[in-house]
């Protein structure tokens, strides 16, 4: 029975709140500038968004925590940014506002100027008029948008890069190869902790290597027959046998597969154009796989090197952050915090190697665990916003 | 029953100016109109307790949240700290507490706009109720080693927890550098809270060991009832007293504390399974004198009430309440036993089933007090063997040191003893 009562009345508040918004939307920008208080709390502006009036309904700018009411009155969809109009840099962005559709934006705005930015899909932007802000604390953080024509230079230079590490790797499973044609365990164990490292320094997170990351690194995940299962090939299949003391002579086919695939991968990356959007979610990714993957033991199929494969991971992330680096020195201002942790991770991680061999994952101690998850952690937290700022954005 | 529960939500109705207000965190505050909105719907929610829980201001010289009735849902957190010194730590207090503060407080949270993700993960929609959320930070011995250079710093009982006669620790259970208890009327506020926290301290701390709560409706009255269906925390002593509260829970100058602890108190808590397939395999008369309460009431075995005195003296050997029942053996209710009452902020758990396909669920026992030895284990070790030991197995825990209060915006947990 109190159930029952207690789901009535929140639904009748629901209600309300509903009625309340929709007035909202349809009273205009002079209900909105009266202050009248929305479901959210925060005070709000109807802004128009098309090519003619973009910008209009900004009667009366106040600082402080806000909420813009962006309705897209044009044919097609539009982007938005608030803006500072001096330099561009961008206090807030709304992507994909449909036709006749409303979007929210919930910013916070100090003393300064501010101008909204329309860019519909399929035509120049358009800035509409400057609104001034005065007296009030500190406004959102802000920064300059980075365009695509930014991030080619940066884009081409990390493709090199990759292009190089990829011929080293060709050379590097042709030695496994051979190591296990010879028949040589501990040169072929070598080769493999060698070659596989060589592969994670290039950071082939999420797909960025497509298909050929399957074949070249895959684990047995959706494998039906596990370590058993035809499809389980690359380094991982090599690794169990290697460390399951399977005969050399056994791992022949799969080490020859994976020079081949790794050969294949390399004639390919030649002729491939990396998407340069991509290089800020790069800058990111690898180590959110490090932490899913290595740190957590998942990829593990034996020869306990899953700190290894964390520390070229790292190298693996700052070879983007290098060529990220000059747009990311005008606009992130935790840069060089993020740097010192990245010293701070290398250094932890190469502390796991003694004289010369990596320590397995499960004998770290609790204590040593602990540092590796917190110091990967922040790194990825400082990470993420590296890719958001080197999110392509249009300014034309 | 009106109004008990509602606070969080009347908080997000009402909007910003709710923030900063006193907030009624339990207890039968009237439903206020709020002007802006048109007015405010009372949310009926079922009731905790049976007593008005006090206001639960995020400042003062206590942390306040110790001393509230157990709300609906809890997570309690056991960290180790990684920050690599010092200042780190004190960096990692600063921030844990102005996230606290925060959260609780409620608001509107900030937009990153393009320099990173969202900051809040979105889960309790845009705006977070005012009061709806308690936190409560404490520090474990293992704090006091010689990484932070607070070596003989420690209060003055604070060890690791023991292993007592009738617990079966696991290490992976037990202990940690800080506590943090969470506590809400709802499962979303207080995983809200945790992701929050845990996401701005990532490099700083780790996570432990975590055990969830709630804590039941009164069914049908009364106190809150444990998974054994026994009414538990009847006999606490009275938060709303202050001088009860400076007696048995607040550590003070008084009571040899270091300067820096002085407002603090000791937490204990403790994760007990309860064998529930086997207690369901026994009689209720057995169940009862095992308890010395009846379990529909709640009434002690010589009463009619929930909240009727068990009279120990007119029942020397037993006949009526068991010399070795739980309540005589907790509380003998005698002056020699009188301060050694503890405050208790326990809650159910339920996580899942063992390997045997039996059900893993039980108490997670939270108590708090001015001296560990006197009170706590003055009881445990009375406790030590008790009939009901047979039907559950205390397997984690850990003693902590529930920090004084935040003073202020400028105060942190911690300040006095890291500067």
């Amino acid at each position: 029975m109190r159930s029952t009562t207690r789901t009535g009345a929140v639904g009748g508040v629901l209600v309300a709140g509903g009625l309340l918004a929709g007035l909202l939307l349809t009273g205009g920008a002079d209900d909105a500038e009266a202050g009248r208080a929305a479901p959210d709390g925060l005070p709000h502006t109807g802004i128009e968004v098309s090519p003619s009036r973009c910008g209009r309904g900004w009667q009366h700018p106040h600082p402080g925590l806000q909420v813009f009411d962006l309705h897209n009155t044009s044919d097609t969809a539009a982007e938005v940014y608030l803006k500072n109009p001096a330099d561009g840099s961008v206090y807030g962005e709304v992507e994909g506002i449909g036709p006749g559709t409303t979007r929210q934006l919930r910013i916070r705005l100090g003393r300064g100027a501010y101008a909204f930015m329309c860019l519909p899909d399929d035509t120049h932007a358009v800035t509409g008029p400057t609104a001034r802000v005065t007296g009030g604390g500190p406004a959102g953080p802000a920064a300059a948008p980075v365009t695509e024509h930014d991030l080619i230079p940066p884009a081409l230079a990390y493709q090199k890069w990759v292009g190089r590490g990829l011929d080293g790797l060709v050379g590097e499973t042709g030695r496994l190869r051979d190591a296990l044609a010879d028949g040589d365990r501990a040169a072929a164990e070598d080769a493999w902790l060698s070659a596989h490292l060589a592969y994670e320094r290039l950071g082939a997170a999420y797909g960025a290597f497509g298909d050929a990351d399957g074949k070249i690194n895959g684990t047995t995940a959706g494998l039906p027959d596990g370590v058993r299962d035809p499809a389980f090939t690359g380094f991982h299949r090599i690794e169990y046998g290697l460390w399951h003391g399977r005969t050399t002579a056994s791992l022949r086919g799969p080490a020859t597969a994976l020079a081949a695939a790794v050969k294949a991968l390399r004639d390919d990356w030649a002729e491939a154009r990396m998407e340069p959007a991509d290089l800020g979610l790069r800058a990111h990714e690898i180590l959110e796989n490090t932490l899913q993957f290595e740190l957590t033991g998942r990829t593990d199929y034996g020869s306990g090197s899953n700190l290894a494969t964390a520390r070229a991971n790292l190298d693996g992330t700052r070879a983007v952050l290098a060529r990220l680096r000059p747009l990311l020195v005008t606009r992130y201002p935790e840069l060089p915090a993020l740097e010192r942790k990245l010293d701070r991770a290398q250094d932890l991680l190469d502390g796991f190697r003694r004289d010369g061999r990596w320590t397995p994952l499960d004998r770290l101690d609790r204590r040593q665990r602990e540092r590796a998850d917190a110091v990967l952690g922040d790194l990825v937290e400082r990470l993420a916003s590296v890719a958001t700022l080197c999110d392509a954005r249009r300014t034309v | 029953m009106s109004g008990v529960n509602g606070v969080g939500r009347r908080g997000f109705l009402r909007g910003a100016a709710l923030a900063g207000a006193g907030l009624a965190a339990g207890g039968a505050a009237p439903a206020q109109g709020s002007p802006g909105t048109g007015g405010t719907v009372p949310v009926p929610g079922p009731a905790l307790g049976t007593a008005a829980a006090p206001p639960v201001p995020f400042h003062g010289p206590h942390q306040t949240s110790v001393l509230t009735a157990p709300r609906r849902v809890t997570a309690f957190t056991a960290f180790d700290v990684t920050a690599g010194d010092r200042r780190e730590l004190a960096e990692l207090l600063r921030t844990l507490t102005a996230r606290a503060r925060a959260l609780t407080d409620g608001g509107t949270p900030a937009d990153p706009g393009i320099t990173g993700p969202p900051t809040d993960s979105g889960i309790l929609g845009p705006r977070l109720a005012a009061g709806a959320l308690t936190v409560t930070v404490g520090v474990g011995a293992s704090l006091f080693d010689d990484r932070f250079g607070l070596h003989g710093q420690a209060p003055r009982r604070l060890t690791a927890m023991p292993s007592f006669p009738d617990d079966d620790l696991r290490p992976e259970w037990c202990h940690g550098d800080l506590s943090l208890q969470l506590c809400a009327d709802d499962t979303d506020t207080v995983l809200h809270a945790l992701r929050d926290l845990a996401r701005q301290t990532r490099g700083g701390m780790q996570v432990r060991w975590r055990m969830d709560g709630f804590s039941s409706p009164p069914r049908p009255s009364g106190t809150p009832r444990n998974l054994m269906g026994f009414k538990d925390g009847t006999a606490n002593p009275d938060a709303g007293s202050a001088r009860e509260m400076d007696r048995l829970v607040w550590a003070g100058r008084d009571s040899g504390e270091p300067a820096w602890a002085v407002g603090g108190s000791y937490q204990v808590v403790r994760l007990i399974r309860m064998l529930v397939e086997f207690w369901d395999r026994v009689s209720l008369t057995e169940q009862e004198r095992m308890f010395g309460r009846n379990r529909e009431t709640g009434a002690p075995l010589d009463g009619n009430h929930e909240h009727d005195t068990p009279h120990y003296a007119g029942d020397p050997k037993g006949d009526v309440i068991p010399l070795d029942s739980h309540i005589r053996l907790a509380n003998p209710r005698t002056p020699a036993t009188d301060g050694q009452r503890i405050l208790r902020r326990s809650y159910n758990y339920d996580q899942g089933v063992d390997r045997n396909g039996n059900l893993d669920m039980g108490l997670l026992f939270c108590c708090y007090q001015r001296d560990l030895a006197a009170q706590f284990e003055a009881v445990q070790h009375r406790l030590a063997g008790e009939p009901l030991t047979d039907y559950l197995t205390p397997f984690g825990g850990g003693y902590f040191y529930a920090l004084p209060g935040v003073r202020d915006t400028s105060d942190w947990y911690g300040r006095a003893l890291l500067t």
